[in-house]
């Protein structure tokens, strides 16, 4: 399809590790086709220029301090698309473990006797904060993910995300099930998309993509303390990345 | 010829020759369990296994399947694939067979489905006849599938130091004539094969606990029932039983563009009435919520509505829903507790 003009797009970046916009960097030639769709204007892992004039704005990382609210309001004021780049800044990601304690014990366990001058607020994923147009999961983001989004939005379709467990994918690869192994996995109730990419790989599942829609709960701790976990083992896997959906959790184990 | 003898200590020459005739699938070990692969060293070809994590459907009716290719302007479309290759499954289970059975009732339905037609009528099978339980997962005497019944090129049994072949097709014919190493089967053979399915019957016993015209009956009856409650409440709606299942046909078709925006493949992927959002429409209608509900239409696809429909079961009695239950639902238990609560 010709296009008349390339839209532009800007990456930036919150509480993260940045790992998200390396796997965008490391995408090899694919990376090259995309930009005959768009034009990058700022990305520092990967150019040094860095323009302030972009019509879509990717965005890595969760929220954790006031002055990351008045950035990102003022970065979705300038786009016209918003993405959310992995966990951190689509579901909160990791950096939510800071909210399953108290700010000030958070801080003070971080920071010692300079906590008192930390500017420190509850992590947050973009969309408690702005509107959020796309969200590629996964820490870190699964490349064929971020085509396959990119491509929905450069279409002008919506991207809806995969509400079934990352089992469905781990079975069409035929790997051996890690609980056959004797091995805990959060592949059941996580969402899937990523093409059970860590189990793949020898790994389990850790539940990096948050949760499916309607986890199924109950089932999920029956099998999980048949395979030895207590219960505060259980909720600590339920919310090692999904502090946002915590709350919920801490009733129904507690 | 109808029965032929061949020496186990000549198998990985008859493999190495069917190799050398059309792409071998066979089974091999994965890590504790066992899978469907191409045949790379014909001695990793495993004959005792218990059923492979996927049933061999996964070549015929693939995961993710190309159906079309596509572009959008100026609108075109033409055959995603050419050219499909002759394919031999060697070793398969009585079960997985007639699980093929049910697929072909199912793709051979009018208007048939050709993307299925296009590998299935590619495809050499050649069985192999358990004489002992996989496991203690399998309900495959009540099924009637622990015995073969057709439905294939080739079918071997175990006769100690040899393995008797039984040839059902001028196909499978062709795999085993004028090789020296395949001799026709002596009446002392074809009477030991005899006398070993006479020690089989003492092995295999029913798992249900009633026959399966009961099972079907008890079925008609059951639609609601607390036995649907206590499954849903344990299912955590992974959807590896139908991922597993050797009849279970549901996909979806996904169109992908490639990043030229403008040509694309159309796919079909494996999907599962187990997953949250299979029943859902417009107007996000479920017509199908709970994990109960959908428990017991999966139950429903195996006993009752493809007897109404083509008068087969579609359960194969091979177990895996069951063995890759992470939940330990269990289909013999199910069944057997329906059976129960009839009674009463």
């Amino acid at each position: 399809m010709k296009r008349q003009s390339k839209p532009k797009v800007a990456f930036f970046d919150f509480t993260d590790c940045e790992g998200c916009q390396l796997q965008f960097a490391n995408m090899g030639t694919a990376l090259l086709e995309l930009t005959e769709l768009i034009e990058i204007v700022n990305f520092r892992e990967i150019m040094s220029e860095a323009g302030e004039d972009y019509d879509i704005a990717i965005v890595e990382g969760s929220i954790t301090t006031d002055n990351d609210i008045a950035r990102i309001k003022a970065i979705r004021e300038k786009a016209k698309i918003l993405v959310a780049l992995g966990a951190c800044a689509a579901t909160g990601g990791i950096n939510g473990i800071k909210n399953r304690s108290s700010l000030d014990l958070a801080k003070q366990r971080v920071y010692g006797d300079k906590a008192g001058q930390i500017n420190t607020i509850k992590v947050m994923p973009l969309d408690a904060v702005v509107k959020v147009d796309y969200y590629i999961l996964n820490c870190p983001a699964y490349i064929p993910e971020i085509i396959a989004v990119l491509k929905a939005m450069l279409l002008g379709k919506p991207y809806p995300l995969p509400n079934y467990p990352v089992c469905a994918e781990c079975k069409m690869n035929e790997n051996v099930c890690r609980y056959e192994k004797d091995q805990e996995c959060m592949g059941p109730v996580t969402r899937g998309g990523c093409n059970s990419w860590c189990i793949n790989k020898g790994n389990r599942c850790y539940g990096c993509r948050g949760l499916v829609d309607n986890p199924a709960v109950d089932a999920a701790k029956d099998i999980l303390q048949k395979y030895g976990l207590k219960t505060e083992d259980i909720l600590n896997s339920f919310t090692l990345y999904n502090d946002s959906q915590g709350a919920k959790y801490d009733q129904e184990f507690k | 010829m109808k029965y032929a003898i061949l020496k186990k200590s000549d198998l990985n020459h008859w493999l190495k020759h069917l190799k050398d005739r059309a792409k071998l699938y066979a089974v091999r070990k994965k890590e504790n369990l066992f899978v469907f692969r191409p045949v790379k060293e014909v001695q990793d070809v495993c004959l005792d296994y218990i059923p492979t994590i996927l049933p061999p459907k996964k070549y015929y009716f693939p995961q993710k399947e190309k159906l079309i290719k596509f572009s959008v302007q100026p609108f075109k479309t033409a055959k995603a694939i050419d050219k499909f290759e002759d394919f031999i499954l060697f070793g398969v289970h009585t079960c997985d067979i007639a699980g093929m059975q049910c697929m072909d009732v199912v793709f051979r339905e009018v208007p048939e489905d050709p993307n299925y037609l296009n590998r299935k009528d590619k495809m050499t099978i050649i069985g192999i006849e358990c004489l002992k339980y996989c496991d203690q997962y399998a309900n495959c005497t009540s099924m009637g599938n622990h015995v073969p019944r057709g439905g294939y090129d080739l079918m071997m049994v175990d006769l100690g130091d040899k393995l008797i072949i039984h040839i059902n097709s001028e196909k499978g014919e062709k795999l085993v004539t004028g090789l020296d190493y395949i001799k026709e089967a002596t009446q002392g053979q074809m009477d030991l094969l005899e006398s070993t399915r006479e020690e089989k019957k003492k092995i295999f016993k029913e798992e249900f606990t009633g026959p399966l015209t009961k099972v079907y009956d008890t079925f008609d009856k059951s639609f609601v029932s607390s036995v649907w409650k206590d499954v849903g409440r344990k299912c955590v709606a992974c959807g590896n039983c139908t991922a597993v299942c050797p009849t279970c046909y549901c996909f979806d078709t996904q169109d992908e563009l490639d990043l030229s925006l403008n040509e694309g493949i159309r796919y079909r992927i494996w999907n599962s009435c187990q997953m949250d959002d299979f029943a859902k429409v417009a107007g996000r209608e479920d017509f199908r919520k709970g994990r109960d509900n959908r428990q017991k239409h999966r139950y429903y696809r195996k006993f009752k509505y493809p007897v109404d429909k083509f008068n087969r079961y579609f359960c194969t009695g091979c177990g895996r829903c069951t063995r890759a239950c992470m939940a330990e639902i269990s289909l013999v238990e199910t069944v057997n507790s329906l059976l129960r609560e009839e009674k009463k």
